[in-house]
């Protein structure tokens, strides 16, 4: 008479509770936290202007100095370009140029200064703005914001009173 | 009516779409904590200009100062509104103050560090804004940052 064997039936498995609580409460701290510190964003940026209290020399302006003042004009001669604004009556962009060169718009411009500053291989890209006080703060602006992100690391303003021949430019 | 009976007896709640509610809640909120934010001084009456770029605003030092030009040129300090000369001898007192200050940690020097914070409503003349900077620039300061709204594109 065979045998019968009889298998073991298999256990049920074992259930895991999950623990959701606690985490539940940690993910509410945080979320508390971030509703608590939470600041409407905003668009607002900034263009960070370095003026040092010195008159600015435009480059190709005034006579030739001498002395430790000398050398660092020289070395400003071959990293400044000149930037220059004319504004119409109503205070709009009427003329653009970035040396003697005449620029349609600020996009110009920044193409321009992006390809200046490549050729510049590393050294620092300055930018001497002058522009005419009637020509409405918002092209300003735009302009200098253009300067900025061509890659000038400095942006002097030049009062446009006083005229005079700029470099070259690309 | 007798199995819905035997249906009421005591249940966990499911907490686990409320929990991914709350975790992508703070996902968002994560992801926005690193955004600029505005600077004090914001006013309705200044409309700042749109440029390109520009560094986010949150990154600014402690040592600050900020000033906004109105549309009608007038500089505006707080609560106070100053034309011409008023202005002049503002920003004269302003750098003697901080520069006393600077006397006491014995740093003098003919450069203030404090930063000048310009808002400047977009429909003023350019103009105005540069002998404000060139005033301010006259009695010491020479760090300034313009705020202005980032161009979308």
């Amino acid at each position: 008479m065979a045998t019968r064997h009889t298998r073991p039936r298999p256990e049920p498995p074992e259930e895991v509770a999950f623990p959701v609580t606690p985490m539940l409460d940690m993910a509410f701290q945080l979320l508390a936290f971030f509703v608590l510190t939470f600041q409407v964003p905003s668009r607002e940026a900034r263009l960070d202007l370095y003026l040092p209290a010195g008159p600015v020399a435009l480059p190709g302006q005034g006579k030739p100095a001498t002395g430790p003042t000398a050398s660092r004009a020289e070395s400003d001669l071959e990293t400044s370009l000149v930037v220059r604004a004319e504004a119409d009556a109503g205070g709009k962009l009427k003329s653009l140029r970035l040396g003697e060169a005449p620029l349609p718009d600020s996009e110009a411009l920044g193409d321009s200064l992006r390809r200046y500053a490549a050729l510049l291989e590393g050294r620092p890209l300055r930018v001497v703005l002058v522009a005419d006080d009637a020509l409405r703060y918002e092209v300003a602006a735009d302009l200098v914001g253009t300067c900025s992100t061509a890659g000038a690391e400095a942006i002097h303003l030049a009062d446009p009173t006083p005229k005079g021949e700029g470099t070259g430019a690309p | 009516m007798s199995r819905r009976r035997r249906g009421m007896g005591l249940t966990d709640p499911n907490l686990t779409p409320l929990l991914d509610v709350i975790l992508q809640l703070i996902t968002f909120f994560m992801m926005l904590i690193h955004f600029g934010t505005k600077i004090e001084g914001a006013t309705r009456a200044i409309r700042l200009p749109t440029a390109p770029a520009g560094l986010p605003s949150s990154e600014l030092g402690l040592d600050r100062l900020i000033v906004a030009i109105d549309a009608e040129g007038r500089l505006l300090v707080g609560p106070e509104t100053l034309e011409g000369r008023s202005a002049g001898s503002w920003w004269a007192d302003e750098a003697r103050r901080r520069r006393r200050g600077q006397d006491v940690l014995g740093d003098p020097d003919d450069e203030l560090p404090t930063l000048v914070v310009l808002r400047a409503d977009k429909e003023v003349a350019y103009g105005v804004v540069r002998r404000t900077l060139v005033a301010a620039q006259s009695v010491g300061f020479a760090h300034f940052t313009l705020l202005v709204l980032r161009s979308q594109h």
